[in-house]
């Protein structure tokens, strides 16, 4: 007979290693089911009524021109710092291509992912968090016996905004990054080329399937970081520790694909 | 369609569990249309469950809902201005949406379906708030109200699609006495003046008489009583008289 003082386990969590690691492999299946529906919902519903282009315009400021200090801020001393770092490694041979390696990381890769990882770890968590918050709150559900679709009413303008205001940011923070790299090279007496010297360098290096892969990644990031919030937003259980289980799991999905899709674009990239 | 007057609720066999623990198991509920049918059990009994179910926010794993005969996944399916009547629901949370201001929390399903022109949004949100005693209250945001006003612009909310089923989620929950009559007073005259079909979950004993057409009890995850409101107290039901008794009250 139980004892009332007996702990009563739940059946989800009984079971061995075997029973987790399934358990664990069906929730990771059922997050990209969740993920798909998220997408291809809001691919269906692309219209850009006059409703939708007010809240994306809404979002497109609060992901896009909220974010612009910080991008900033982190893209010039990305850029200083590859300046710094490159010249002292360059010191033995020639600084002189210190232009093109500062331009195709920042436009190739460092600008791209960093400014991913920005968006995810900013905007990406507000999104997860609000959506969060609405579930766990009914006001998803209150949108529903409204018959209000919450994919066209809340996923959509951020899917928009997200997918346009990261290729914009990519390309900010490229110029911002590449500035920072000619700060660093006018007063660093370490580094033993001009301004002029390093701008040369880099134009001649940089063409533009470079600024457009970047671009490209830029896109895709937009997609997966807007599409992951919304996904884990959309699917929170619980009260306030659900919406911060959510919004941590965004972010570190965003993290992950934002790399693993860096990956596959740059071997796409090279092969065509 | 008659706008003012409501609409039958039949709910047959429903069963749904959550993560192999049954929740409901077999509930039988026949709401008469325009009838305030008031749902009473203790906590964790699955009266909310079954209110969503009928809101259609849930899939039953067994059972049928209808709505005027109806089925109910028929019912959703319709997309919004094919429907033959329109249902609304009053969450325990009022889970009005906080960035916005009441007046576009009321008329949020107005203005998305672009079934009215803006004036006339203007006097249906004017008018729903003025009957929840809101009047001019539309340009405040949900933070800046309190509990009981935020469940009396929920309540506006619902009203303002002029719907034949209300649903109401523990409407009085952590209100003060006063406004827990306000909420009932308020229930009463939509059945007067609306005459829509109204399903209240509560534990609160003392509304269910108060504003009930009909009360049943829910345990166990079944319809253990049915009740004329006035008749609950001579039930010989011995969970509803234990409840009776655990609350005080005769009717």
């Amino acid at each position: 007979m139980t004892s009332a003082t007996e702990t009563i386990e739940h059946p989800q969590h009984r079971g061995g290693v075997l029973a987790r690691l399934g358990r664990a492999i069906l929730e990771i299946l059922q997050i990209i089911g969740e993920g798909a529906f998220v997408f291809f919902g809001a691919l269906r519903r692309l219209r850009l009524t006059v409703r939708t282009w007010e809240r994306m315009m809404g979002q497109l400021v609060r992901i896009g021109t909220d974010t612009l200090p910080l991008a900033f801020l982190v893209s010039l001393f990305v850029g200083m710092v590859l300046v710094i770092q490159a010249a002292d490694q360059l010191q033995q041979y020639t600084q002189a291509i210190l232009g093109s390696i500062v331009g195709l990381a920042m436009t190739k890769e460092l600008g791209p992912v960093i400014m991913g990882f920005l968006i995810a770890g900013r905007a990406g968590s507000a999104i997860a968090a609000e959506l969060g918050s609405m579930t766990v709150n009914d006001e998803i559900n209150a949108l529903k016996t409204m018959d209000i679709d919450p994919i066209q009413f809340l996923v959509v303008p951020r899917f928009i905004a997200m997918t346009l205001a990261l290729p914009m940011l990519i390309l900010y923070a490229d110029v911002i990054g590449i500035s920072g790299g000619a700060i660093v090279v006018s007063f660093d007496p370490a580094v033993k080329i001009s301004v002029y010297q390093y701008l040369d360098n880099l134009t001649q290096w940089i063409n533009m399937q470079d600024v457009v892969v970047g671009l490209v990644k830029g896109l895709v990031f937009g997609i997966i970081v807007s599409v992951i919030s919304c996904t884990f937003g959309l699917r929170t259980k619980g009260g306030a520790e659900g919406v911060a289980v959510s919004t941590t799991a965004a972010v570190v999905w965003s993290f992950v694909l934002i790399i693993i899709f860096d990956y596959i674009i740059v071997r796409l990239a090279i092969l065509f | 369609m008659d706008s003012t007057r409501g609409v039958s609720i039949e709910v047959s066999g429903l069963r749904k569990s959550f993560n192999g623990t049954p929740v409901l198991r077999g509930v039988d509920l026949r709401v008469a249309a325009g009838e305030i049918m008031v749902i009473v059990g203790g906590s964790g009994e699955g009266k909310s469950v079954l209110l969503r179910h009928i809101a259609g926010l849930e899939a039953p794993d067994a059972g049928t809902i209808r709505l005027n005969g109806m089925e109910l996944h028929e019912y959703l399916a319709l997309p919004p201005a094919a429907k033959p009547f329109r249902l609304s629901m009053v969450f325990q949370g009022a889970a009005l949406l906080n960035s916005l201001s009441v007046a576009d929390n009321v008329s949020l399903r107005l203005k998305e379906h672009r079934t009215h022109s803006r004036p006339e949004i203007q006097r249906i949100v004017a008018t729903c708030l003025e009957q929840v005693d809101l009047g001019g209250s539309e340009a405040k945001l949900p933070g800046e109200l309190s509990g009981g006003m935020r469940k009396r612009v929920a309540i506006a909310r619902a009203l303002a699609v002029e719907p034949q089923v209300i649903l109401y989620d523990e409407p009085t929950a952590d209100l003060d006495p006063i406004l827990t009559v306000q909420i009932g007073q308020l229930v009463k005259r939509i059945q007067d003046t609306r005459g829509a079909t109204q399903v209240i979950v509560a534990h609160d004993l003392a509304l269910a008489g108060e504003i009930g057409t009909h009360i049943a009890v829910l345990r166990d995850g079944r319809i253990v009583d049915y009740q004329p409101a006035r008749e609950l107290a001579r039930s010989d039901n011995p969970y509803t008289q234990e409840f009776l008794r655990a609350a005080n009250l005769k009717f």
